[in-house]
């Protein structure tokens, strides 16, 4: 239950009870799920994924997994907190084509100023900034209209989703779509000096790309700020039950304005990373679903940022397995495995695999 | 809100419109916002004024050009009207886009099975096909929804995903036409063919076809004068009371004979209208443009809207969807089915947006079959305009008009002033944007905002059950 | 002699509504003070307002002689105000110690606040919890998940959060609602010692009985106003009721001795589980014969949702039988139950009784707008509503601008008699009501009390559900107590008292 989950890190005292039904179970159970897709890729192409291979596989894996993930995060954040975010896809688009655009320009005009190299680090960084805040600017949209004027957030995600759609699809035609300078292209791999020659554990988490180390990273941020400070005390407090927390003096629409924002600024990770760390286009489909996905990887998690972190792998694994598959096997029609992650989420939401309850408050705007 | 507190301006009455005020004010908002992106993202505010002019221009005023909008509105018709009735059962379907390509699938493999077919029969198998596919690619996140709680935004939209690639799969696939080089479907047969106007007269010479017709022609004849009967019937009730008692035999009489009245006048329409119209056509035709490919579907976004309307406030059925979407807790209580309501629900949503995919292959699209790569993007504009329209069907009419008005002129505009077409999408989003939060308005135009109590309550949460 | 707490002239606007109309009200430091009045009468509108909750149109508060301005719960809890609202404020998958240090988890370090993202001191916190609780006798255990909690330990973590914000004043928003009589009395007791402490108390209720239990001082409010204050020696029960009403109360209904006849329903050991899947209705049998009224005693929560849902199939029954007349009715849809001619007056109207948007006319035909005459085929017949409607709203007295209007635009009195109308209006044998006249001002409960009595007179069975101990003895002819999903014992109503139905409320039962 997401209760007891949600409340891990309450005290040791209680450890009866945080055994049962805990992330360890959840962890086992990816475990499982891991091996049999494992051999039922194996059965599919015949045994000829080994070794480098298998490495890979996995790499890839965490590489996928790193957008759902942060879109995910963003859903933990947002709900939370009792703010429904449908929106995700969305800011994951708006962030993709901003930092396209501004690592293209800002490469353009920096690139006499200074080397090619460093002018291709800084634009990098600042397009994942800009991106990033690209996606802020939509959640402070959706902030505002769900916090400030309680529409139905269902409703004013989908309009967020919509509106990025029309946007990038706008500016996408205007300005990016022909004629365009080179750009520097995406992040280099970042190999973690000692770490990343470890065999195996090495190639697969540590030769990865900015970002991914920053997913990582800000699970750990996120578990830490929900279950051991303050402030996600009183998150938590405000998704559960708002009214308690307001007759306290605490600040409700404080709590989710923050709320939402920051996981805005991680659904613009999310998107940055489509085109700043995945490949060097922008087109405006290229989000697929992917926010929608990261909404199942939470709801898998049971609303905690580790979980979602494995459902979010599982994902992952769906697909670098499937494109394992597509390399040994072209004579399958590639659609049939694009449909999976999609068939996943649902089977998901439908809670075939455990089902737990979301923030009580969750969607519902407060009313003083 | 604050902003209007003090200030002791003068205020227009705006109450007599009010119902169509804010839908007009988001409009105008929009074009508005739109207008300034022109500007700013062209530097010159000429431009804003050629893009606009050449909008209008391209949707009504070039050649054909009132008659493509025409056409562009029929699936944003339908569409719509999916929306709307998923809207009022609580239900928030965003997956008309893929219900609308699984309709259409379907019925390019019932337009291309049965050849030699009569039209008579084979336009409406093809149609119940492709209605028949949507609605049962749509009841399955209802039925999930009512049963696990699976919400249906993100099943419906999983699933949109899931039918791009199923339809990809069967046009490049089973479906795919062995004579024709491009990736794509046969063609339907010609009986199955969603009828131009301008082949009717030809189409008429056919007397089954004409049958067909005439068989339409009399059931609006029965509608029509049930509908005069009731009104007459309902004057009479209302009249003193004295009255009625002292003549209640000889008002009685006529409600009597009233009911045959409505299936003579339906017998008569038919019968006049089958051995006339193909001779009345022959004679004389408006529609003369052998480029014009103005469709009957037309008319069947009509008839849909009035059948929608129908259905939900003037059925028991149409009650209880309603009721479920208003206050599923109060449905229940009230002896109705929840499961039934929500899975019966979004299957007509599903079959309505069938339908508009249906009409798309069989009536518009060049090869009257489905090619790989079938554009749409009518999905998400469908539930702006639903929204716009405050789902009433009649006003969805309109909406989708303008709707498709808007799409038909961006490639004028475009032409005539470089810029991009796509800028339509973003004053509709705009425009959902501004309908879906009547605050943002009122705030700008500074109108005080009325007492309302929620209509529909589509699920805010997940809707978990534990 | 030093007010603790002043407010003067408070006025407070709702839309349509003038909740509080230029109120005073004083509160002498050490006492506790009973703030009596009907539902709507402005109590909780005042006690919010002196809480930070609402913000007064007009008037002043004064704090120990010091005007303030309470912007928000903060500064009246910076204050020393405490307030225990009648629903519960905790989160229930939050555990003791997070619920009370909820909004003050930090402590100061160097004078400075700590940030909102350092580390919770949860250890800490937990202790002081302990000593608090020991100090003044409130057993908390500061480890345990709030959602586990008995009501009367909730009450008592409430209580401890607002000391925990070292409180000196503080709120009781109904407290007893919840309680049996005997608890509410350890409640009084702990009231008591808080006061000995130093410790002000404002005690809202609208139970004459717990006024004279417990308070030093009463204050009476009615329709907004605030219409007197009196010391307990020199009140009489019939003095403060008129004052609360504003008119003489007929504390009788006025009924005639019941004929009961046969069986209508009948209940065998009805097992039902709850949303979490406890048997929350457990080993249930009764039965109700027309002619009469079965009414179910009980402190909420203790299964009579779960049996009245089950009863009217809206839950599953893990086990046993109902049936009605000759009907197993155990496991069928709701449609069929009512069909065989049952009306159901659910305990939340808004929620499951009506269907706020719709029309008054929708709602009047909500259970049968799919038969005739309201229906021909699948079409409704809508004038065939309306005329339905016009009649109902004439004979039920329903206060409607219209049959259009829509029905969450009515009065909460008005909503209820809209139910009322529909459910009783229908060829019915059996009445299952539950808590129908709560949150209704005096006149509404009155009528709905005479409609059901009617009812009965005219041979239906009826089974009333209600947590007010008074509306059950008045009405009832047999009564049943309802403790823990089980049913203790049922007693004639006419020999049963007060204290003998409180024991069993609280799970005592009598040896015989």
């Amino acid at each position: 239950m997401s209760q007891s989950a949600s409340t891990a890190a309450t005290t040791r005292l209680s450890s009866v009870r945080q055994l049962k039904g805990r992330w360890w179970v959840t962890a086992l159970f990816s475990l499982f799920l891991a091996v049999a897709a494992w051999m039922l890729l194996n059965l599919i192409i015949g045994g000829q994924c080994q070794g480098e291979c298998v490495v890979g596989t996995l790499a890839q894996t965490l590489r996928v997994a790193t957008p759902i993930a942060f879109a995910a995060f963003c859903g933990v954040l947002c709900e939370r907190s009792g703010v429904v975010d449908i929106g995700i896809e969305g800011k994951m688009l708006m962030a993709a084509m901003v930092a396209y655009a501004v690592n293209l320009f800002a490469f353009q005009a920096l690139k006499g100023s200074m080397g090619e190299q460093a002018a291709g680090d800084l634009s990098r960084w600042l397009a994942v900034i800009l991106g990033a805040l690209s996606a802020v600017i939509l959640a402070a949209l959706h902030a505002v209209v769900s916090i400030e004027f309680k529409t139905n957030q269902i409703i004013t995600g989908t309009v967020v989703n919509i509106l990025a759609l029309g946007l990038t699809g706008f500016l996408y035609r205007q300005f990016l779509a022909e004629n365009l300078p080179a750009g520097p292209g995406t992040f280099p791999i970042f190999n973690v000096p000692v770490l990343s020659q470890i065999p195996v554990i090495g190639p697969i988490f540590f030769q990865q790309k900015p970002l991914t180390y920053m997913m990582l990273i800000s699970a750990l941020l996120i578990h830490y700020v929900l279950f051991y400070t303050p402030w996600g005390l009183r998150t938590r407090a405000v998704g559960e039950h708002p009214r308690a927390a307001d007759t306290l003096g605490i600040g409700v629409y404080r709590i989710r304005y923050v709320n939402v924002l920051a996981g805005g600024l991680i659904a613009g990770l999310a998107g940055v990373w489509f085109t700043i760390e995945g490949v060097d286009v922008f087109n405006p489909m290229m989000t697929n679903g992917l926010g929608f996905i990261g909404l199942a990887a939470m709801i898998f998690g049971k609303w905690n940022p580790f979980g979602a972190l494995i459902g979010a792998l599982i994902f992952g694994l769906g697909t670098s397995v499937t494109s394992t598959v597509s390399i040994f096997r072209p004579d399958i029609p590639s659609q049939i495995p694009q449909m999976l992650p999609y068939l996943l989420t649902i089977i998901v939401l439908t809670g075939v695999v455990g089902r737990a309850v979301p923030p009580a408050a969750d969607g519902e705007p407060y009313v003083k | 809100m604050k902003t209007a507190s003090g200030t002791n301006r003068v205020r227009l009455n705006w109450s007599f419109l009010s119902p169509l005020l804010l839908p007009f004010l988001a409009l105008v908002t929009a074009l508005l916002v739109g207008a300034l992106v022109i500007w700013v993202t062209s530097g010159n505010l000429l431009t804003v004024f050629d893009a606009y002019v050449g909008l209008v221009r391209g949707a009504l005023f070039k050649e054909r050009g009132l008659s493509e909008s025409f056409i562009a509105a029929v699936p944003y018709v339908f569409l719509s009207l999916a929306v709307a009735v998923g809207f009022k059962a609580g239900l928030f379907n965003i997956g008309v886009e893929g219900q609308f390509y699984i309709g259409a699938i379907s019925a390019v493999w019932m337009g291309q099975l049965l050849p030699g077919l009569p039209a008579i029969i084979h336009l409406p198998l093809t149609l119940l096909a492709g209605a028949a596919g949507g609605a049962v690619w749509a009841a399955i996140p209802g039925y999930l929804k009512a049963r696990t709680g699976a919400h249906e935004v993100i099943t419906t939209i999983m699933l949109n995903y899931v039918s791009f690639r199923f339809t990809e799969l069967m046009v490049s696939g089973p479906l795919k036409d062995p004579v024709s080089t491009a990736v794509q479907t046969a063609p339907v047969a010609h009986a199955a063919e969603v009828w131009l106007f301008y082949d009717i007269p030809a189409r008429l010479q056919d007397p089954l076809n004409a049958l067909a017709v005439a068989l339409c022609a009399a059931f609006i004849g029965f509608v029509v004068a049930r509908a005069l009967r009731r009104r007459r019937e309902r004057k009479a009730r209302n009249a003193p009371m004295v009255l009625t008692v002292g003549r209640a035999n000889t008002r009685r009489a006529p409600t009597v004979f009233g009911r045959h009245s409505s299936l003579s006048a339906a017998l008569i329409t038919g019968i006049l209208t089958f051995i006339f119209l193909p001779l009345l056509t022959r004679l004389w035709w408006p529609f003369t443009d052998r480029y014009d490919r103005l469709h009957i579907g037309v008319l069947f976004a009509v008839a849909a809207a009035i059948g929608v309307w129908w259905l939900l406030w003037k059925t028991t059925i149409g009650f209880e969807l309603r009721t479920v979407g208003a206050n599923a807790n109060a449905a229940r209580y009230a002896g109705m089915n929840i499961t039934r309501n929500i899975v019966l629900a979004m299957a007509i949503s599903g079959g309505l947006a069938g339908i508009a995919g249906t009409i798309e292959v069989l009536g518009v699209s060049i090869c009257r079959c489905l090619p790989l790569f079938f554009s749409s993007g009518y999905g998400f504009d469908s539930i702006a305009i639903s929204l716009l329209a405050n789902n009433n069907p009649f006003g969805i009419l309109g909406v989708s008009f303008l709707f498709g008005a808007m799409r038909n002129g961006a490639d004028l505009m475009e032409l005539s002033s470089g810029v991009s077409k796509y800028i339509i999408s973003l004053i509709q989003a705009l425009i959902l944007l501004f309908v879906s939060a009547p605050p943002i308005i009122r705030w700008l135009f500074r109108i005080r905002s009325e007492r309302k109590l929620i209509d529909v309550s589509v699920t805010g949460g997940w809707g978990g059950k534990a | 002699m030093e007010l603790a707490l002043q407010a003067k002239g408070i006025t407070k606007r709702f839309p349509g509504v003038l909740a509080n109309d230029h109120v005073n009200f004083g509160l002498v430091q050490g006492e506790i003070h009973a703030l009596l009045g009907e539902n709507g009468a402005g109590k909780s509108t005042l006690m919010n307002i002196l809480y930070g909750l609402y913000q007064p149109d007009e008037g002043q508060i004064f704090v120990d002689g010091v005007e303030l301005q309470f912007a928000s719960p903060h500064d009246a809890i910076k204050h020393g105000i405490g307030m225990v609202h009648q629903h519960f404020m905790l989160v229930p998958p939050l555990t003791v110690t997070e619920n009370i240090i909820l909004g003050q988890e930090s402590t100061s370090i160097n004078g400075r606040p700590a940030s909102q993202l350092s580390i919770l001191q949860r250890r800490k916190a937990a202790q002081r919890i302990r000593d608090l609780s020991h100090q003044y006798k409130l057993d908390v255990d500061p480890e345990a998940y709030v959602r586990d909690l008995p009501v009367g330990a909730q009450q008592r973590v409430e209580i401890v959060k607002a000391l925990y914000r070292s409180a000196d004043l503080l709120i009781l928003d109904e407290p007893t609602a919840v309680l049996t009589p005997q608890e509410a009395d350890d409640l009084f007791i702990i009231m008591r010692g808080l006061a000995k402490q130093g410790k002000s108390i404002v005690f809202i209720t609208h139970k004459l009985r717990e006024v004279f239990a417990v308070a030093d001082t009463i204050s009476v409010m009615r329709a907004g106003k605030m219409v007197g204050t009196v010391s307990p020696a020199e009140a009489t029960s019939e003095s403060l009721a008129a004052l609360m009403v504003g008119r003489e109360v007929i504390l009788q209904v006025d009924k005639t001795a019941a004929h009961p006849g046969q069986p209508i329903l009948t209940v065998t050991s009805l097992h039902v589980r709850d949303d979490r899947q406890h048997m929350a209705v457990n080993d249930v049998s009764f039965d109700v014969r027309s002619g009469e009224i079965l009414g179910i005693a009980g402190v909420q929560g203790n299964g009579q949702s779960e049996l009245t849902e089950a009863l009217t199939g809206l839950r599953h029954v893990h086990s046993g039988k109902v049936a009605i007349l000759d009907t197993d009715t155990t496991h069928v849809m709701p449609r069929e139950i009512i069909e065989v001619g049952v009306a159901h007056i659910p305990e939340d109207r808004q929620k499951h009784g009506l269907v706020l948007s719709f029309p008054v006319r929708d709602n009047l035909a909500l259970c049968t707008y799919y038969r005739s005459p309201f229906a021909q085929g699948i079409e409704v017949k809508y004038p065939v509503l309306e005329r339905n409607a016009e009649e109902l709203i004439n004979t039920f007295d329903i206060r409607t601008p219209s049959a259009e209007t829509p029905v969450g635009s009515l009065s909460g009195g008005n909503q209820q008699k809209v139910i009322v109308a529909r459910e009783l209006t229908r060829a019915v044998k059996l009445v299952i009501a539950n808590q129908p006249t709560r949150g209704l001002d005096v006149g509404s409960i009155e009528f709905i009390h005479k409609r059901i009595v009617q009812a009965r007179e005219r041979g239906a069975a009826v089974l009333l559900i209600s947590a007010e101990l008074d509306e059950i003895m008045s009405l009832s002819d047999r009564i049943a107590v309802m403790y823990k999903g089980s049913i203790l014992d049922i007693v004639d109503a006419r020999t049963a008292t007060r204290e003998q139905l409180g024991l069993l409320m609280a799970g005592v039962k009598a040896q015989k």
